[in-house]
């Protein structure tokens, strides 16, 4: 099957519009300059490449631009081009979308944080499971409301109240390799049949967070940068948003579609290494792209063209040079490589998108754009390198996105027709072969999980008791914030349940998928305060990583070593169902082998005391509690392979948006005897969601008056119900997921 | 302050910024090695005790390669915060 990329949509700093702006790349355009959109005292650096005359209120409805952030802008007008090239609209066919991004709207809302943090807080009183209704100051209710109008789920909300309603929706929040990740579980949707049109992408804008947090890395220089340059310095920061729309050849080619490009090989792995610096030699970014290669059924002598990440840091320029050595070998000497981050700086998740674009243009106009910034090329960075726009026929080309915590995505993109059509596998069966929690009772595994089923007290309300020196090796994991801790300590769990084998080469088809509904909240707040109270310099270089909502699962998989699909995702309280939907996607589609998939979420006072009370109306909340609940899903022939137990089959999974619910359900199978409802959280939209359904008949139970009433109890609702059926209590079980105008379902059965 | 003082603060802020869980101040060795092979410390660790040496004794330590020779061990650290704190500003 060949998939068709049918439309590009783009939203650079250069220009508004992806023809814009290659023009502009391949003129010799910069737009890195003084940085405007904030002022930060005593930053170092003060220039960015920024979007120029972006204004909200092109795009939220009138009176609704408080609740919509400059990245919801870029990415509504990105996508809105990119469906308008494909000649798709949602509103007449069906159309699904994938959103990368790492920010959200944190430059809306990171002040108001960390003004929340100081003055209001505590007022509140600073205790866990005070009461319920606190006083909030009257002038903090606008505050909070315009921080919970953006979660890390915002962006694709936004983008579907604007140009939806779009079938599947998922939001990935994997860091600077976001946006490449999105395209390539598009592509893996449209492999396994998951989807026939899908557009998906990435965004990022600039804000005061991250502009303080690369500054603290010493990763920013102070000039435009010099990627590949002896004398580069780091990165400048950019903002964009970027969208490509793909399609099987088959469906696109029945509608009359007009194709730009062919994607044909994609692939992801994690280093395993390090939480911002990458492996010197660059062995897992050559075997990621040796992987995308081979998914491509290409070869290096069929490549013309390679995108570097180049982000004009010391350690990334060297370690690609050695990566694309090491994949590539002599045609190392032959391929043409650049890098556009010294024209529009280093755009955080939307550079895969972003620079997947600019490939696919290089491809369809025969041109690559140039380096701008290299003069003197590092005697580490020695590839044939472009310092001028090239003509030539590209046959096939690499585009490559390296991120924090060490997750590598490579995307290869050819001409049409220009190679056979390769074969795609058939979709691989799912189980789930392990189930492990981190909650108020413990650390437990698949069968101790099972009592969060059972009645017993409420837990206390604020963090658990857990002293991660009794789980992990302190002196390994002293990095690791709660939630990497929470996160790290689940998988080891289910992992020695598993008994996986992690040696060699296993580790890199082995990977994990979690995420949380709101990041880190608290981390993020106390890091802007810190910023506010005694200046950018004094902004912790520790601190910072941490706050990426992909660092608990890159954490993991540093201590763990697992190198496979590395990744997060980010839905509200159906977080953990849209992890290991993501998961059992990336399975099925032939990404991975085995993948630890759910959610971690730490106790927050901001969380429990401001945006959950005040914000969402939820006053009658149970205990919020905090914890960590994974499956370990595997594919079927693997599982048989190796002997593994198998706890479920995952028998079938779907997602909706706004009221296709009822739809939704009716693809899966129905009850039988000893089938229940197992859920995390039960509110009045989840009977509303089973209305009509005959999944409605049967008993229900719940976890969260047990494992805590948070956005994660659907993971330990999981966990338990792999149990239950393991355990032969229970023959199947529907898992719902489910928060404001969109829901996960996934049904487990006994394997037979 | 006294060198035995910045010495004690010293170690005291690396054991609580840098997180050395079941490490104390007194498991620090004056002489050995900060990085690699001893203490186990990496270039995150040296952005992060930068930052906050510059907090709390109000002395800059330097980027790129002059900082080497002040990061071997916390004797080194100790003269520079030393001298830098006597230095006119």
């Amino acid at each position: 099957m060949r998939i068709w990329v049918t439309g590009l949509g783009v939203i650079s700093p250069l220009a508004r519009g992806a023809g814009p702006t290659m023009d502009r790349l391949l003129a010799g355009d910069r737009a890195i300059g003084p940085l405007t959109l904030f002022h930060l005292a005593g930053s170092r650096v003060d220039i960015a490449a920024e979007v120029k005359d972006l204004r909200v209120d092109e795009v939220a409805p009138p009176g609704e631009e408080e609740g919509w952030s400059r990245a919801d802008a870029m990415s509504v007008l990105a996508a809105r081009e990119a469906l308008a090239q494909a000649g798709v609209d949602p509103r007449r066919a069906p159309v699904d979308l994938i959103l990368g991004g790492t920010t959200a709207g944190m430059f809306e809302t990171e002040t108001p944080l960390a003004e929340l943090s100081r003055e209001f807080l505590p007022v509140m009183g600073a205790r866990h499971g005070e009461p319920t209704t606190p006083q909030v100051p009257h002038g903090a209710v606008p505050h909070l409301q315009r921080m919970l109008s953006h979660p890390l789920s915002s962006t694709a909300d936004h983008v579907s109240a604007a140009l939806g309603p779009f079938g599947q929706v998922r939001s990935l929040c994997s860091a600077c390799s976001g946006g490449a990740n999105a395209i390539l579980l598009g592509a893996a949707w449209i492999r396994a049949g998951r989807s026939r049109c899908v557009i998906a992408g990435g965004v990022d804008g600039l804000c005061r967070l991250t502009f303080t947090g690369f500054g603290a890395l010493s990763a920013l220089s102070p000039e435009p940068c010099r990627p590949f340059d002896r004398r580069r310095s780091g990165l400048n920061l950019g903002e964009a948003a970027a969208f490509l729309v793909l399609e099987p050849e088959a469906s696109a080619r029945a509608r009359g579609a007009r194709p730009l490009v062919e994607l044909r090989g994609w692939a992801v792995g994690a280093e395993a290494h390090h939480i911002t610096n990458p492996e010197g030699a660059g062995e897992t970014a050559a075997r990621v792209m040796r992987q995308a290669l081979d998914r491509a059924g290409l070869a290096p002598a069929d490549l013309d063209y390679v995108n570097a990440h180049g982000t004009a840091t010391p350690l990334n320029d060297a370690m690609e040079t050695a990566a694309l050595r090491r994949c590539l070998g002599a045609e190392a000497d032959r391929i043409p490589v650049s890098s556009v981050k010294g024209q529009i700086g280093h755009t955080l998740a939307a550079a895969g998108a972003i620079e997947a674009a600019i490939t696919a243009m290089a491809i369809t106009r025969g041109v690559m754009p140039p380096t701008l910034g290299l003069e003197e090329v590092d005697p580490a960075c020695q590839l044939v390198h472009l310092t001028a726009p090239r003509h030539g026929r590209i046959r096939a080309a690499m585009s490559e996105s390296f991120g924090f915590g060490g997750t590598d995505t490579v995307l290869v993109l050819t001409e049409l027709d220009a190679f056979p059509a390769p074969v795609s596998p058939p979709p691989r069966g799912v189980v789930v072969t392990a189930a492990a929690t981190v909650g108020p009772l413990g650390v437990l595994g698949a069968e101790g999980t099972l009592a969060y089923l059972e009645a017993g007290p409420a837990p206390q309300p604020g963090p658990i008791a857990f002293t991660a020196a009794d789980h992990l090796d302190v002196a390994r994991a002293r990095r690791l914030d709660r939630a990497g801790r929470l996160t790290t300590v689940a998988i080891a769990r289910a992992l020695a349940e598993s008994r996986l084998p992690l040696e060699g080469d296993a580790a890199s088809r082995i990977g994990a998928v979690v995420g949380s509904a709101f990041g880190s909240i608290d981390g993020s707040t106390a890091f802007m305060r810190r910023v506010y109270d005694k200046g950018p310099k004094l902004a912790s270089p520790a601190d910072f990583p941490n706050l990426v909502p992909s660092s608990p699962v890159g954490h993991a998989s540093i201590y763990l070593g697992l190198r496979g699909p590395v990744l997060a995702t980010s839905d509200l309280e159906a977080t953990a169902e849209s992890a290991i939907v993501t998961a059992a996607e990336l399975i099925e589609a032939g990404e991975a082998e085995a993948m630890f998939a759910g959610s971690a979420e730490e106790a927050s006072l901001m969380i429990e005391r401001c945006l959950g009370p005040v914000c969402s109306g939820i006053t009658d909340r149970g205990a919020r509690s905090e914890g960590a609940a994974v499956l370990l899903l595997e594919a079927e022939d693997h599982a048989a392979a190796r002997g593994a137990s198998v706890l479920a089959k995952v028998l079938w999974w779907g997602s909706w948006r706004g009221t296709a619910a009822p739809a939704c359900l009716a693809g899966a199978p129905g009850p039988g005897p000893g089938s229940e409802v197992i859920l995390g959280r039960e509110d009045e939209r989840m009977h509303g969601v089973l209305t009509g359904s005959p999944w409605a008949e049967v008993p229900r139970r719940r976890v969260a008056p047990r494992a805590g009433d948070h956005e994660g109890a659907g993971g330990f609702a999981a966990a338990a119900a792999a149990a239950a059926i393991a355990a032969g209590t229970i023959e199947s079980a529907l898992l719902l997921g489910v928060a404001p105008d969109r829901g996960y379902a996934l049904l487990l059965a006994r394997a037979r | 302050m006294e060198p035995s003082e910045v010495r004690k603060q010293l170690k005291e802020l690396m054991v609580s910024e840098l997180n050395l869980e079941g490490k104390t101040p007194d498991d620090i060795d004056d002489a050995g090695a900060l990085f690699g092979e001893g203490l186990g410390l990496d270039s995150l660790d040296a952005l992060q005790l930068a930052m906050a040496v510059e907090e709390r004794f109000g002395v800059k330590i330097p980027d790129g390669p002059e900082a080497r020779p002040i990061f071997a061990s916390v004797n080194a650290l100790v003269d520079h915060i030393v001298a830098g704190a006597q230095a006119p500003a």
